[in-house]
């Protein structure tokens, strides 16, 4: 359900503006409202915005270079920081967090100074032998294409040779250096290239040593990269040079990892220290970025924003017992005062219903004042995956999956959620694998022998082939009357999101809109009521009659409550029915690949142990696949079930999370 | 019309059904794919709706799989 929210205005002398902030920011239940709009449509001007004292700005720069500064450390020191302790992460906040900035800012510049004289020297050699590896690297190939001719080379006492490094694209360029080179040595020189790979193009310039001076003025000013090798390398002859090379690429890996293993020391000694920091800059930088949004006269400060309910009284004693009457809080009545648009939106659910909220990741809250659907979402989304894959053994590895996930991301949410999802939904597909009687396919049926010869299901364990309940319900033989249960599940689950729009219209005092949803309501269940007379002999015509009349009486309120646009989704309404279909299309298509599956490895394609071989691996292949799929398109097509024909009858987006103003505490 | 030949054609029927349906689907998802791609290289927040507007034409597929599979019982039937 969506939370209720009070609407507040503080207001306070001037002078003890920054206190107030500190408190209201330590309470962190305020989700603020930017006043600096309303400000600049005032006729009046002595409302102005909130400004900071120049000597706080001054401090702000010194704090974003702490923040940098931190961060950097973070990234090359890599704490840990998922088996972080919380409690030690939130004492160290606790000592470095002070109400004096200059306070804060010089216990932070000290810890960094610490951490600084323990890694600089590790931390730049690391950085160095990066370079260096990657620069060998690179050049070792070219190297190696080179050195058969850089040795022939270096035995002729008067010639002498420069490696060049080309992007393959722009080989040509060679021609142009041949010509140039020949001028410049009258003709005294060659060049050999050769790729080195898709991207480069090593070539060697050997030329006559007495031009060496003219050909490397001429190269200067050409845009060709020398191949440079460190100078302690490339003063060696090359095949010697070649083998140090490799040598060091092979050697590099150890000294960082020697670096590495130090460091681990240093990042245990001060992660913790680190990650309070960072985050106790990041809630003082907040802190100061909120300042603009408040607004001030000569003698006061006025903040604007909204809370749940409850913690009014909370945030009002506090103010209270630390300032007295020197700071007033007034709750605003949001209805009169503001639209319930930009109301920011905060959901409370149960916390089984909780994991669902999940929906929220791919669309936006419920409009405040709105019915939070989430509840829906939590009944159906996982029966509508359960009908679709139903099978026991799909559902016991999707529910084991599920639950192993939702345990070993407890501090992921978003992992976390999918594993609880995934678990309850495998637990529907298990409910109907047991109506199907499906454990991988056709097994069961096999086992029981209720198919006959040609593979079509003749017994039963409940009921005969001519009862209209029978189970095992067989969903390839069951077709038609899974389609009618499908639509039936359909009809019930879009009433339920008109119904939903109807209590949003009056909710909203827009009887229009709720004489609209009530409109397609009856348009749906005449449709239906239409439709059962096609599908089944024994409904009465007359009950069809009525349906007919339903459809007529529907369209026309839907039509007056939303105009020409109403009666066509009406029409559309009854189309999205028909996309329940999908609900048992989807797991027939499964059903029929598990059964395939099966039968490859009853009767393999060979004789033999290789035949069983290739069967059995055939089987694991598909019946893995199937179930990969049997996840993933069930997931969408539920999901968009929910979205496009539920939802997208009543729903109506929030524009603004519910984002309160409150210190990390140490947990960022 | 011999029994051969209605076999045949419900045959046919069906594989249409499914085929031609199919096809539709493809040009409508690969005309929203690849907007959708385009507008998560941009917005990657985007991504759930992208999957949910990927998913949209595939009533059409599914639809054609519902009508080829009851034409086929047709057939099953007699």
């Amino acid at each position: 359900m969506i939370e209720k929210m009070a609407k507040v205005e503080i207001l306070g002398l001037k002078d003890i503006a920054i206190d107030a902030i500190d408190v209201i920011h330590d309470l962190g239940t305020l989700h603020i409202e930017d006043l600096s709009e309303r400000i600049g449509s005032m006729e009046t001007k002595r409302v102005t915005r909130m400004e900071m004292d120049p000597k706080f700005a001054e401090h702000e720069a010194t704090l974003n270079n702490l923040r940098a500064k931190v961060g950097d450390m973070i990234r090359e020191l890599q704490p840990d920081t998922d088996n972080m302790p919380h409690e030690e992460v939130q004492n160290e906040y606790k000592a470095l967090w002070s109400d004096n900035i200059e306070v804060m800012i010089s216990r932070v510049e000290k810890m960094l100074r610490e951490v600084e004289r323990d890694t600089k020297d590790t931390v730049e050699r690391k950085a160095d032998l990066l370079v260096e590896l990657s620069r060998l690297e690179k050049y070792a190939p070219i190297m190696a294409k080179v050195q058969p001719l850089a040795e022939r080379v270096s035995k002729m006492q008067d010639m002498a040779s420069i490696a060049l490094i080309i992007e393959r694209k722009y080989k040509a360029i060679l021609n142009y250096l041949n010509e140039e080179i020949s001028k410049i040595t009258g003709g005294e020189c060659e060049i050999i290239a050769q790729d080195v790979d898709d991207e480069s193009t090593a070539a060697l310039i050997v030329f006559n040593r007495r031009y060496l001076k003219q050909v490397h003025e001429f190269l200067a000013v050409q845009d060709v990269n020398q191949v440079r090798l460190p100078s302690d390398i490339a003063k060696k002859p090359i095949d010697e040079a070649v083998g140090e090379v490799r040598a060091r690429i092979a050697q590099i890996p150890g000294e960082i990892d020697e670096i590495d293993r130090k460091l681990a020391g240093v990042t245990g000694r001060y992660s913790v220290k680190l990650i309070a920091t960072r985050n106790a800059i990041h809630d003082r930088l907040e802190a100061m970025d909120a300042v603009p949004k408040f607004a001030q006269t000569d003698q006061i400060f006025i903040i604007s924003g909204w809370l749940p309910e409850p913690e009014v009284s909370p945030m009002e004693s506090a103010l209270a017992d630390k300032f007295g009457n020197k700071v007033i809080l007034t709750v605003v009545d949001v209805r009169e005062e503001h639209g319930e648009e930009e109301t920011p939106v905060s959901l409370h659910n149960n916390p089984f219903t909780r994991y669902f909220e999940i929906l929220y990741m791919l669309s936006k809250y419920p409009r405040y004042g709105t019915v939070d659907p989430t509840i829906v979402f939590a009944f159906f989304f996982p029966i509508l995956f359960g009908m679709m894959v139903g099978d026991m053994g799909y559902g016991l590895i999707i529910m084991v999956a599920g639950w192993i996930v939702h345990k070993k991301f407890s501090q992921k949410p978003m992992l976390n959620m999918i594993g609880f999802v995934l678990t309850i939904a495998g637990a529907w597909t298990i409910f109907f694998g047991v109506i199907y009687l499906e454990f991988f396919g056709d097994w069961i049926y096999k086992w029981l022998g209720l198919l006959n010869e040609e593979g079509e299901l003749t017994k039963y364990i409940l009921g005969t082939k001519n009862s209209i309940f029978k189970w095992p319900l067989d969903r390839i033989e069951g077709f038609t009357f899974m389609l009618a249960v499908c639509m039936i599940i359909g009809w019930v689950h879009m009433c339920i999101g008109l119904v939903i729009g109807m209590i949003n219209g009056h909710r909203e005092g827009n009887y229009k809109h709720a004489i609209e949803k009530g409109g397609l309501f009856l348009v749906l269940t005449g449709a239906m009521m239409g439709i059962a007379k096609f599908g089944m002999a024994w409904w009465p015509t007359a009950l069809a009659y009525v349906g007919i009349l339903l459809v007529l009486g529907g369209l026309v309120m839907a039509g007056y409550g939303a105009g020409f646009g109403g009666a066509i989704e009406g029409v559309v309404g009854m189309g999205n029915l028909f996309s329940y279909a999908r609900l048992i299309a989807i797991g027939l298509a499964s059903v029929i690949m598990a059964n395939v599956a099966n039968e490859i490895l009853r009767e393999p394609p060979m004789s033999g142990f290789a035949g069983l071989l290739v069967g059995i691996i055939m089987f694991i292949l598909l019946q893995a696949l199937n179930i990969v799929i049997g996840v993933f398109s069930p997931s969408i097509h539920s999901l968009r079930l929910h979205l496009v024909e539920s939802f997208g009858k009543f729903f109506e987006p929030a524009q603004v999370r519910y984002e309160p103003f409150k210190k990390t505490g140490g947990e960022e | 019309m011999g029994p051969a030949l209605k076999i045949g054609l419900i045959g046919l029927s069906a594989a249409l059904a499914i085929g031609l349906s199919a096809i539709a689907t493809g040009l409508a998802q690969s005309k929203i794919g690849s907007a959708m791609a385009g507008a998560v290289a941009e917005r990657p927040e985007l991504v759930g709706s992208a999957i949910i507007m990927v998913a949209i034409p595939e009533t059409m597929v599914i639809l054609g799989f519902v009508v080829a599979f009851l034409i086929t019982a047709l057939k099953s039937a007699e």
